[in-house]
């Protein structure tokens, strides 16, 4: 071997480069065009989600990704209809709300098993409601429907009467909702952890296999003839099986739909539109109600705890710009805490104005002066805002970093915190953080009762205000329009307040390749894969 | 014979303890209490009060002087029990076996693909007589090791994946899956092979016996492939395990990279959260796989090369 | 004694001249002419540095400001790598990322010399048992995949660019442990330290004055290696997630963010990448040139 010194470089950087270059591809082959025809019954449908939230108990889980698949295997005693809101018989064929709308008497179907065999009669459903107070922080959603229960009085196998201490109108809404899904008593009566690992229910498919953070199998039940009113037929779903596969990255998923690995998508960025229609994809798009996208803050804290700080970064905060940078083109910018498909929603929008010379004008009159590098301080401290979020939506980085240059315009530095989705319950239940990103899908505005009242688990630690009998005032309202009324003048405190910063509303884009149809959204804007079908099954 | 496998085994024993001795100064010494960390983890969220601390403490035996709780967590791993996750409860062997079957395919094809790869490129470099090919074959281990093995995946997957659809990018379902993460995975490591038995191919041409072969009129091809190779392989075995360390510590990123589940994609969540207990078991799996391997090795060694066992040097 | 009188007459024994600048200059001239692929790599390299201690000098934007409307736009005129998702400038941020890389690297690698240093310094020059134990744990260190290694650490101190570059320097003690204490060896047994210590020398003037001044070249060439290494396994971490938190434009963490537009802009992956892989093939190259290519070559 010679001493000659080998001539790496060139040679290796022009192939690497030839490399690179190469690598130019767009989407291209899509599914093939595929003639509907009738549904048929088999095949496997593919979805790619973004994240798991570590448990498969529907009423332990608040995660959309994983609300998808653990909504197919319960069934919930109302369901609720996605064009007008109305609830619609589905377990419980009919139901009596009392005068003063503190119990509620429901009338179930015959013949509903669990798929363990056991039967679905009232005593299941108390055992269900009677556990719910018990769970712990994962719960908070099944104990904010169920406020103030005070018990199930069974009268027969099919009739029973659910109990509140207190008026609880959201309650027949909670029914319709994964949250208050029915699980056979012997999964009911495990411990918290137990249940998450795998539970029974009598949903159109069983639980196969969980895989935490890889893959979630559902299989169908046969036999299954108890659907809701609401479902386009009758019987057992079509799908022999379901598989959710766990991909965090948005970009691969798109690549996985264009390329024909899965069937459906959740969570789709901005960028992927164009390349998965070109594909072939369908776009399904729903907005959520509930609370929008926005930024929470945990009032006990010293910098989020101050008025001005919060009323400053709204002010700050270019909506629009946000909505066009990053997020799907049907997206539309926060024009209230409750996004604008919510019952009782009541525009806010002259509030939620882009003006940032008013934003640092506030600041200044609180004190907080501008430092050398922009950013503002007051008595040696740093207006430094941390922003606690979980990866799960593609577009919540992006809508971070953008946030992070639109505040520091007027001089707040804001500090972006991941953190996995599954320790979202002992953050929030800790109060380890100064603010934090979230939504929260629900289809009733009692939503705004369950986060921001003093009386409820309270996360944002927000004191007692004006807000708090505006909240408690509308759970107990059975009239809808002063229900309404109460809503829209809590909703106004509390941008005031700004105990919450909204930003923009959320909504669900599944992209859906050729050959599947029949997958619809609920009123919640979550799938239902009952009446889904694939045209190419085998 | 008997002497040399004791002396070895011996030795493989003491690296493991010591390994797992440095890995638990490095997770329970380092600043970081790790009560809080394990705490904020925690399994059920509630809000930590004092006496729920004080029971976490007492129940993963945090409140014992470190020599205490060294000594016991030593014993429970020598009986085979690796502690509990703090996400979920599970058992952290149980956790570890479960995603061990999916790596080990990938870390095997990897495996098949450097040996192809290393093994392929070195014979091809020592054959031909251009001298230009030769450099610019012996180029390409230089070339593959100073490239980002997460960027090389991800080129593989933009190019074969989304570019001319031939691969999938994601998961780990049948043999066209395993193709782009063996592929990126098995590049540094066959790089190695390639440099380390190229060399020895070249000392071994240079040997007096293949002087020999060629006058007794032995084709070129048959010096290469039956006698030089054979001893040139000895030394590249050296590396095995190395190689096979490597090849599961290159799964980390090789399993976030493709989305399949397994060993890799479980210490990055593990990272994630600060599952201490979790981390643990997985690098005392992964030296155990490294000391297991190169004692493997040490164990053949003898039997390709019965010089060793006697203790006459190798190399002529 | 005829002889050494006609010796001594004959005037200059061919004594070796030493060379002149001039003639050293036009030896190096020649050296890397011959050399492009050197030639290239040391340029690379000084870009490199320019940009991490410098960045401005490079690119003047505002790696974290970015016009949202010229969102993901192709590599053209205004901006060499393109645009990304927020319609920051891919070359600007790549730039000020340099800087944060590099200072990583830099901290990584020193921990790993001065520790690993430290080691085998000892392990040299003490010998007997002190010399057994450290070289035993220093093979438990290579027992332990490096990555894992780190992972571990960083489980233990938590994110950000600083703990990962001192992950990344603990993992790489043992490589540096084994050259000086190879070192270290070699010069102890010879004989002029021999001969300096019968004299009484003091072991630590013979430290000072022996040891590390002839130990260093080969750590040297070792720590010009590392450093690549070292750029490779933190841009790896960062990647994984364990650097700094957003914006920070650190190599690893731009192809992460860039792997979500795979499909449709190239470049957000692609080009970071190529920058990770030029850096680490200059600095190779670098490092084989320092490895005896220049005395081989005279």
């Amino acid at each position: 071997m010679t001493a000659r010194p080998r001539r790496v470089l060139l040679p290796a950087l022009l192939t690497a480069t030839a490399l690179a270059l190469a690598a130019c591809g767009s989407g291209g082959a899509g599914g093939g065009s595929a003639d509907a025809g009738p549904p048929r019954p088999g095949g496997t449908l593919r979805v790619a989600v973004g994240s798991d939230a570590g448990c498969v108990d529907p009423q332990q889980v608040g995660s959309n990704d994983t609300i998808y698949s653990v909504r197919q295997f319960v069934d919930s005693l109302t369901d609720q209809d996605p064009r007008t809101g109305d609830l619609k018989p589905w377990l419980a064929t009919a139901w009596e709300t009392a005068p003063d709308a503190k119990s509620y008497t429901f009338t179930l179907r015959e013949g509903v098993t669990f798929s363990d065999g056991t039967p679905l009669d009232a005593n299941a459903v108390k055992a269900n409601f009677d556990r719910v107070p018990q769970l712990g922080a994962r719960g908070t959603l099944p104990k904010g429907y169920l406020a103030g229960y005070a018990g199930t009085t069974v009268e027969s196998p099919t009739r029973f009467t659910v109990s509140f201490a207190q008026p609880n109108v959201q309650f027949l809404q909670g029914t319709s909702t994964h949250s208050l899904g029915i699980l056979s008593p012997a999964s009911a009566a495990k411990s918290d952890d137990e249940r998450c690992a795998g539970v029974v229910g009598s949903g159109p498919f069983t639980l196969r296999s969980y895989a935490q953070n890889a893959s979630i199998t559902l299989a169908k039940r046969p036999g299954y003839a108890w659907g809701s009113s609401l479902f386009a037929h009758e019987g057992e779903a079509y799908l022999d099986t379901v598989e959710f596969r766990i991909v965090p990255e948005s970009g691969v998923r798109s690549g996985s739909l264009q390329s024909g690995e899965v069937d459906v998508i959740g969570s789709i960025g901005q960028q992927d539109e164009a390349p998965l229609t070109g594909a072939g994809a369908q776009l399904l798009a729903r907005s959520n109600p509930g609370i929008t996208f926005g930024i929470g803050f945990n009032v006990s804290k010293p910098v989020a705890g101050d008025q001005a700080v919060r009323q400053a970064l709204s002010l700050a905060l270019n909506r629009q710009e946000i909505v066009s940078a990053v997020f799907p083109s049907q997206t539309l910018p926060a024009t209230s805490v409750l996004a604008s498909t919510t019952p009782s929603y009541a525009d806010q929008s002259a509030a939620l104005a882009f003006d940032p010379e008013r934003a640092k004008s506030i600041l200044d009159a609180a004190g907080w002066v501008p430092g050398p590098d922009g950013v503002r301080a007051k008595a040696g401290q740093p207006l430094t805002l941390p922003i606690s979020f979980a990866n799960v939506a593609a577009t919540n980085k992006p809508t971070l970093e953008l946030i992070q240059q639109q505040a520091k315009v007027v001089g707040i530095d804001v500090q972006v915190q991941e953190y996995p989705i599954s320790q979202t319950p002992g953050i929030q239940s800790s109060g380890d953080f100064s603010s934090f990103w979230f939504n929260i899908t629900r289809a009733d505005p009692d939503i705004l009762r369950s986060s921001f009242s003093v009386a409820g688990a309270n996360f944002y630690r927000v004191p007692e205000t004006p807000l708090e009998p505006l909240l408690v005032g509308q759970a107990a309202e059975a009239d809808p329009a002063e229900r309404t009324e109460l809503v829209g003048q809590a909703q106004r405190e509390l941008i005031d307040q700004a105990f919450f910063v909204p930003v923009t509303e959320l909504t669900t884009v599944l992209g859906v390749g050729a050959s599947t149809h029949g997958v619809t959204f609920d009123a919640s804007s979550r799938i239902q894969l009952h009446d889904a079908w694939k045209s190419d099954a085998a | 014979m008997i002497g040399y496998l004791a002396r070895r085994t011996a030795t493989a024993v003491a690296v493991l303890w010591a390994a797992y001795t440095v890995t638990f100064l490095v997770l329970y010494l380092l600043p970081g209490d790790p009560v809080t960390t394990m705490a904020s983890g925690g399994l059920d969220g509630e809000p930590l009060d004092p006496a729920a601390i004080e029971a976490l403490k007492a129940r993963y035996g945090l409140d014992q002087p470190l020599i205490v709780q060294y000594g016991h967590r030593l014993g429970e791993v020598v009986r085979g029990d690796l502690g509990t996750s703090i996400q979920n409860g599970q058992d952290v062997r149980g956790a570890i076996l479960d995603a061990l079957p999916p790596t080990l395919q990938v870390a095997l094809a990897g495996l098949v693909f450097a040996v192809l790869f290393g093994g392929g490129l070195a014979l091809a470099a020592t054959a031909t007589r251009l001298r230009w090919l030769r450099q610019a074959l012996m180029a390409l281990p230089s070339l593959a090791v100073s490239l980002p093995v997460f960027w090389v995946g991800l080129m593989l997957v933009q190019v074969f994946a989304f570019g001319l659809h031939w691969l999938p990018s994601t998961g780990a379902n049948g043999p066209a899956a395993l193709v782009l993460p063996a592929i990126t995975l098995g590049l540094p490591m066959g790089a190695l092979i390639a440099q380390v038995l190229a060399k020895s191919m070249d000392t071994a041409l240079h040997e007096a016996y293949v002087g020999t072969a060629r006058a007794k009129g032995v084709g070129e091809g048959a010096i290469h492939l039956r006698h030089a190779l054979r001893n040139a392989a000895i030394p590249a075995l050296t590396v095995l395990g190395y190689v096979a360390g490597n090849l599961l510590a290159g799964t980390v990123v090789v399993e976030t990279v493709f989305t399949r589940p397994g060993l890799g994609r479980l210490t990055v969540q593990a990272v994630g959260v600060q599952d201490i207990p979790l981390v643990q078991g997985i690098v005392i799996v992964a030296s155990l796989v490294f000391v297991g391997v190169n004692l493997l090795v040490d164990l053949i060694y003898p039997v390709l090369d019965p010089r060793i066992a006697k203790g006459v040097p190798a190399a002529a | 004694m005829t002889e050494l009188l006609i010796r001594e007459q004959v005037g200059t024994v061919a004594l070796p001249v030493p060379p002149t600048r001039r003639e050293r200059g036009v030896a190096l001239w020649r050296f890397l002419l011959r050399r492009p692929g050197l030639v290239v790599a040391c340029v690379l390299v000084v870009l490199v540095l320019i940009a991490a201690f410098a960045p401005t000098v490079l690119a003047s934007g505002d790696p974290n400001a970015g016009i949202v409307a010229d969102k993901l736009r192709a590599p053209s005129a205004a901006h060499p790598f393109g645009t990304d998702y927020l319609g920051r400038d891919v070359y600007t941020r790549v730039v000020h990322g340099a800087s944060l890389s590099l200072q990583a690297t830099v901290i990584a690698v020193a921990v790993a010399l001065v520790a690993g240093g430290l080691i085998g310094l000892l392990a040299g020059f003490v010998g007997r048992w002190v010399d057994e134990v450290l070289m035993r744990i220093v093979d438990v260190l290579l027992s332990i995949p490096a990555i894992l290694l780190s992972l571990a650490l960083i489980t233990a101190l938590g994110y950000g660019t600083v703990k990962v570059a001192i992950a990344v320097g603990v993992a790489s003690v043992a490589s540096f442990a084994r050259v000086m204490r190879a070192e270290t060896l070699r010069i102890r047994r010879s004989t002029y330290v021999e001969a300096a210590r019968s004299v009484g020398t003091r072991w630590y003037v013979s430290l000072w004055r022996h040891v590390l001044p002839n130990a260093a070249g080969p750590v040297l060439v070792l720590a010009v290696l590392e450093f690549g290494l070292a750029i490779l396994a933190i841009s790896s971490l960062s990647f994984l997630g364990y650097g700094a938190p957003p914006p920070a434009s650190e190599w690893g963490s731009l192809i992460a963010e860039g792997r979500n537009y795979l499909a449709t802009s190239w470049w957000l992956c692609a080009l970071p990448g190529l920058t990770i892989a030029a850096t680490v093939l200059s600095v190779n190259r670098i490092s084989r040139a320092l490895d005896g290519e220049w005395s081989r070559a005279r």
